[in-house]
């Protein structure tokens, strides 16, 4: 990497890029998008889910070789997909993935990749630490120094990501969805950082997801949708919200409004019940202590907190994937503190885990599989979730035309064989995904292709399918619509209040605290593996906020 | 279904081309090519006995390589078939001579299950390292192979050998003719439509069953398997256990077939080929049975054409390796292809 340029000469364009391009086999990912960014202005880029805004910045920083188009980086043509002429017209990149080397500490790898002057090819890892500690704190990372990347959660990788491109003082700044993973609070302090960097005269173009933080930072604004520019650069104090949001989405697609919510037959009030739980630290997470939780019927629990203070042992303890070490857990009425996680299962606990799509789907494997998986857990508690075969036959055969004679004993047998045998019907399986998978508005093909071939929000879709459908009590969702857009948004929160309508109870972790406020029905904060607050409605934003950060005890 | 097509015909393709470096390497060594061919084309078809060679040779390359179908859907290279095969027959062996008086449908039966039971064992143990400690299975499976085929030579040279035996081999006793499922040719209506009976099992369990699902589900991603609360151990597990029982099977075909004793490094290729046939055969049940028809046939033609040529053995073993090697090489470019087209639907 070469000197920074500096700011671009005043009135060539920071980015100008001229009807480009991209196609995937028969995908359309940008089709004669044309740009120019006003140098020293933090330009916001919005769009749904696939509307090609990766693709979009990919093109820009030489990672994606367009079909068609030209780009220009401070006044430089810049030949398509030549990384480093463009990261030498100036231009750094922060990727929505992460690309940092896992087995190095984090001193290590920001030495290394940021190139920052005034490093020394032989290095003592102190003097590194020394050198980078404040870049990371300034983002309000709070991983060591000395910490390995592979160890650190997702959240603290996307923060190191972005101190790295912000090291390198470059004139054009791209960051890709940089907020998907941050808390509110690491969020604001990265607003704050790009507008210094803008007051310096540093060019930021940054893709977002939530209207409100384009509100919060950009000065202007444009939409991609299905690949083409269909709003901006616009400056926004001449865009209405309402305008914004309807260029996102596009004509209005309304078939989604309907969420498939069946109503809950419960035992008990109390659905989920923690008392007095602890467990073990894991690799980058405080162990639970003390903590004791109530989920009743027909509310929605939030808890807020920062990433990494305990929410994912609280709901692998939940699960029953990491043991306890004091406490007990009920289900439903039933003590659970030592079961299996199938039991727990079977007694009506539902999952929706922090990640998508490693821990929430199979991504090679079909659709109908995955839609099934919880069927596979146990003959006896599922059977009666899914009736073997109701619904099947009668509506494979046409129902009721003969109801008499052999027809009737080929179908008691059948009945029979259906109950009894070791032996699964892939028709029986397939069809029943098929139909929880439109009930909770899926786009798909076919039920055979694989889960990696849906979009964020419908693999999500997928999940809600699979966890809500049948003989859901009691639900955990983990941060159901981190880096969903907001058409998906919508859907999942609508989803969660039909079921807390319906009688189920609902634990609900989050970092979003406007989530958290229009959802929750009562609020915990979790800090360093305890619960160290309880609010209920109408919240204060401050309170809260001052409880997440360990201020009160 | 086109995928699949597609699929198989790149497998095709890919033997036909390691047929054709073979036939490069023999030719520029000297060999007529013409020679060769129509000799492994006699000593896998047209000879007498050579389509029984081959299906008799096939039956334990299925047998393991379906075990092998079985350890891969839950994520597992089970590649140590040798040892459990090796093991298998030695348990039916100790059987069938310790019990020679015995009712022979008794203790055939007997002796099957004891078969199976060694190769469940042989592989469990590797397994349990495996979900236990994470130790890599590739190697342990290997390692145990290892041993089993020194416990079959201890045996055969020790506490089994036949004391009348002349030859220069250390080998077991015969068992008694009234234990034996076929005569020297090694296939049988018997032999065969028991094995025929076992591939729809495998084929049944693997597609049609609870058990079946959870562990394509597992070998796929354990981690999301884990959270919809399914035993991931007790999963692996069974699927080594299965993996075991069929090699420890073949063991006892090999048995009561064609081999009616045990003579030490018997078949030594055998379980190390049916990872080969179960890469070729797609990891699939009907692809396996296909591939090892195939192998089957090219093991018999190994053994014909020294008799019609003057091409010493190893010259066809060289065709197995580049199979071997090819379809591995195109085993790993699809898995990472499909890796980096998921990171770049991703983005």
């Amino acid at each position: 990497m070469t000197a920074p340029s500096g700011p671009a000469p005043a009135g060539a364009p920071a980015v100008r890029c001229r009807s480009l391009g991209v196609s995937f086999g028969a995908v359309r990912a940008l089709h004669g998008v044309s740009l120019e960014l006003a140098p020293g202005r933090i330009h916001a880029l919005v769009g749904q889910n696939g509307a090609g805004k990766t693709t979009l910045a990919k093109v820009l920083g030489g990672l994606q070789v367009p079909d068609t188009g030209d780009v220009h980086i401070a006044g430089k043509e810049i030949p398509p997909g030549d990384v480093s002429a463009a990261k030498a017209a100036g231009l750094a990149m922060v990727h929505q993935h992460f690309s940092l080397p896992p087995s190095f500490t984090v001193a290590e790898a920001l030495e290394l990749t940021a190139a920052r002057p005034g490093g020394r090819a032989v290095y003592r890892r102190g003097d590194l630490q020394q050198r980078w500690r404040d870049d990371v704190a300034e983002i309000g990372g709070t991983a060591a120094l000395s910490t390995r990347i592979r160890d650190l959660p997702v959240e603290a990788r996307q923060s190191l990501e972005i101190v790295r491109a912000l090291a390198t003082e470059a004139s054009v700044l791209l960051l890709d969805e940089p907020t998907a993973l941050l808390t509110p609070v690491a969020t604001d302090a990265l607003f704050e950082r790009l507008r210094h960097l803008r007051d310096s005269g540093v060019t930021v173009l940054v893709v977002l997801h939530k209207l409100r933080e384009v509100a919060a930072v950009a000065d202007t604004v444009s939409v991609l949708r299905d690949g083409e520019l269909v709003l901006g650069p616009a400056e926004m104090s001449e865009v209405s919200q309402g305008r914004l949001s309807d260029a996102i989405v596009g004509p209005a697609d309304h078939a989604d409004d309907e969420v498939g919510v069946r109503a809950i037959a419960h035992d008990q009030e109390t659905l989920l019940e923690l008392a007095g739980v602890s467990s073990g630290e894991s690799a980058f997470e405080p162990g639970l202590s003390g903590v004791d939780l109530r989920v009743e019927a027909g509310e929605i629990v939030g808890v807020a907190g920062v990433e990494g203070n305990g929410q994912r042992s609280l709901v692998s303890v939940i699960a029953g994937l990491s043991p306890l070490s004091e406490g007990s857990i009920h289900i439903d009425g039933d003590e659970m503190t030592a079961a299996a996680p199938a039991r727990r299962r079977m007694r009506g606990l539902r999952l929706v885990p922090f990640d998508r799509n490693t821990e929430g789907v199979s991504q090679s494997a079909p659709l109908w599989l995955n839609q099934s998986a919880l069927r596979l857990i146990g003959r006896e508690g599922l059977e009666t979730l899914y009736p073997p075969r109701r619904g099947w036959v009668h509506s494979v055969h046409s129902p009721g035309s003969s109801d008499r004679g052999p027809r009737q004993m080929a179908r008691l047998l059948n009945d029979w064989w259906q109950r009894r045998s070791p032996l699964i019907s892939l028709r029986q399986y397939k069809w029943q995904a098929t139909q929880a998978m439109d009930r909770w508005r899926v786009r798909y093909d076919n039920v055979t292709q694989p889960a990696e071939s849906l979009s964020g929000g419908n693999i999500q879709r997928l999940i809600l399918s699979r966890e809500l459908d049948s003989g859901l009590e009691a639900l955990v969702a983990a941060q159901p619509t981190r880096g969903l857009d907001f058409a998906a948004t919508e859907f999942v929160r609508r989803s969660l209040r039909g079921l807390r309508d319906a009688g189920a109870g609902v634990l609900l972790i989050s970092s979003d605290l406007d989530e958290l406020f229009e959802l929750s029905d009562r609020l915990l904060v979790m800090y360093g593996g305890q619960i160290v607050a309880r609010f209920d409605g109408p919240y204060d934003r401050r309170a809260v906020g001052d409880a997440m950060t360990g201020a009160v005890r | 279904m086109t995928s699949g097509l597609r699929r198989a015909a790149s497998t095709v393709v890919l033997v036909v081309v390691s047929f054709l470096i073979t036939a490069l390497i023999l030719r520029v060594s000297g060999y007529s090519v013409g020679d060769v061919l129509s000799g492994i084309i006699q000593g896998a078809i047209t000879a007498t006995g050579a389509s029984t060679s081959s299906i008799r040779w096939a039956i334990p390359l299925l047998l393991i390589a379906l075990g092998v179908v079985i350890g891969f859907r839950a994520g597992f290279f089970n590649i140590g078939g040798q040892g459990q095969f090796y093991m298998g027959a030695c348990s039916a062996l100790a059987i069938s001579l310790g019990w020679r008086e015995g009712p022979a449908g008794l203790v055939i039966l007997c002796g099957t299950l004891a078969a199976m039971l060694a190769g469940v064992l042989w592989s469990l143990f590797p397994g349990w390292l495996r979900v236990r400690f994470g130790t890599d299975e590739v190697l342990t499976t290997l390692m145990m192979s290892f041993i089993g085929a020194l416990v079959l030579q201890y045996l055969t040279a020790g506490p089994m050998r036949n004391p009348q035996g002349t030859g220069q081999t250390a080998a077991s006793e015969r068992i008694p003719e009234a234990f034996r499922l076929t005569g020297g040719s090694g296939v049988s209506l018997t032999v065969l439509l028991l094995v025929a009976g076992v591939t729809v099992l495998v084929w049944l369990v693997l597609e049609r069953t609870r058990f079946g699902l959870t562990m394509t589900l597992v070998g796929r991603n354990a981690t999301m398997a884990r959270w919809q609360g399914i035993n991931v151990r007790r999963v692996g597990l069974g699927a080594f256990a299965l993996s075991g029982a069929l090699a420890g099977l073949a063991g006892a075909v090999e048995l009561y077939g064609p081999a009616a004793r045990l003579v030490t490094g018997f078949s030594p290729e055998v379980g190390f080929t049916a990872v080969v046939v179960a890469l070729v055969g797609l990891l699939n049940v009907w692809g396996t049975v296909v591939a090892a028809i195939f192998f089957g046939g090219l093991q018999a033609a190994i053994l014909f054409l020294p008799i019609v040529t003057d091409l010493p053995p190893p010259a066809l073993v060289l065709l197995h390796g580049m199979v071997a090697f090819l379809v591995t090489i195109k085993f790993r470019a699809v898995r990472r292809r499909r890796a980096a087209q998921a990171e770049a639907q991703a983005g």
